[in-house]
């Protein structure tokens, strides 16, 4: 496979303090104190993780337009298992290694329950991005989160200074500085530096019979 | 398609409608003329009244079609922005009106402070001590709780990260609705 050069790490950690995984004035990533979790290596280097706890996502995929703001932020707890990879350095320093303890705080019997869980993320993820190297996980590469959705899917963020991508079960955000693009179910709107904008929404005629 | 030909109509509308006008302004400079020389030089400027009204009916009318031309077709410096589907039969649409909706934006409308906030907002993003400093006669608490009910009736948006206040597209439109009903009414009281 073309993504063989990462591996899953075997080793639980949990994080010793509140962090902020990822923040712009866009969105901000945040897991809580006392999360799983365990490193994703590539050539023996810590390229990202794979964590379990508490976080929260906050996302504002909302476009300014002349004729008013489009859109809702996006708000979501992190209870589940999410993947990151990106800049792990500073993540490192916050971690130590996970107790039994740990693993039934958040809901696991057992180590191999969690490893088990992780793996399945990893292959999801993996074997749908087909990444081909790790250019977008080095130092100035930005970062990478996937978020199990309802569907079985993953909603993807991918950030990197101020551009940013987003896609979610129901929507697909876009920021590059000023410049948006929303497509949600019912409309696509794309929004310039200065706020002008093109909406074009879904045709629902209705008919009288 | 319904869309473009709607609006090539209502150009074509406007078109006449303009026309119209162009006559009336004929003929009144006529029957202003015939006054002045039937009032064998007692001139009473009837003509100009008369006109100013017509051209103020005319504006309501033509303001009118542009406000349907607007509702499916957006034409703004950014281009041309077509709403497929509101072409919908206007009964229909009636019908289907939502009325609690209507009856919270409505209510979340019906208060001075939270219009003068919608007002802010129009001119773009705020913060909170932003808003504050502009409406200073308004306490912060009450601030935060007319902030709460503009949002809770879709008629304003806050970033989660920044936390601006955004006033929204349906915001913006329910406060051209609220001040173009104010101007349509004081312009009857003056009558």
């Amino acid at each position: 496979m073309i993504w063989q050069n990462y591996q899953l790490d075997t080793t639980t950690l949990k994080t010793t303090e509140t962090m902020t995984l990822w923040r712009t004035e866009k969105g901000t990533v945040e897991i809580g104190k006392n999360t799983l979790a365990i490193p994703i290596k590539l050539n023996d280097q810590r390229k990202g993780y794979i964590f379990h706890g508490h976080g929260k996502l906050l996302l504002d995929t909302i476009v300014e337009t002349q004729e008013g703001a489009i859109g809702k932020p996006v708000e979501s707890e992190l209870n589940e298992l999410f993947l990151m990879l990106g800049e792990t350095e500073e993540i490192q320093q916050h971690l130590s290694t996970a107790t039994k303890e740990d693993l039934t705080k958040i809901g696991y019997e057992s180590e191999k329950g969690f490893i088990e869980k992780a793996e399945n993320l990893f292959d999801h993820f993996f074997g749908n991005m087909r990444m081909h190297n790790h250019q977008c996980c080095g130092n100035n590469y930005g970062v990478i989160f996937a978020f199990p959705n309802e569907a079985g899917k993953l909603d993807t963020l991918i950030a990197n200074g101020s551009k940013l991508v987003y896609k979610a079960m129901n929507q697909v955000f876009v920021s590059n500085d000023g410049k948006v693009v929303l497509k949600t179910p019912t409309e696509v709107i794309v929004s310039g530096d200065n706020r002008k904008s093109l909406v074009i929404k879904k045709c629902i005629f209705h008919r009288n019979h | 398609m319904v869309a473009i030909e709607l609006s090539e109509n209502l150009k074509e509308e406007m078109k006449k409608l303009r026309e119209e006008l162009a006559k009336l302004k004929d003929q009144l400079r006529d029957v202003t003329e015939r006054e002045q020389r039937r009032s064998r030089g007692i001139y009473i400027d009837v003509g100009n009244r008369v006109h100013d009204y017509v051209e103020d009916v005319m504006e309501s009318v033509a303001e009118g079609i542009h406000g349907e031309l607007e509702k499916s077709i957006f034409i703004g410096p950014g281009g041309v922005r077509i709403i497929k589907g509101t072409v919908a039969h206007r009964e229909e649409e009636e019908v289907e009106v939502n009325f609690p909706k209507a009856a919270e934006v409505m209510s979340a409308l019906g208060q001075e402070h939270r219009l003068k906030i919608l007002k802010e907002l129009v001119g773009g993003g705020k913060y909170i001590n932003e808003l504050q400093e502009k409406l200073s006669e308004i306490t912060t608490s009450t601030l935060s709780s007319h902030l709460k009910v503009l949002e809770e009736a879709g008629l304003v948006v806050q970033e989660k990260v920044r936390g601006r206040y955004l006033i929204t597209i349906p915001g913006r439109t329910a406060y051209k609705m609220a001040t173009r009903i104010t101007r349509f009414l004081e312009r009857g009281d003056q009558e």
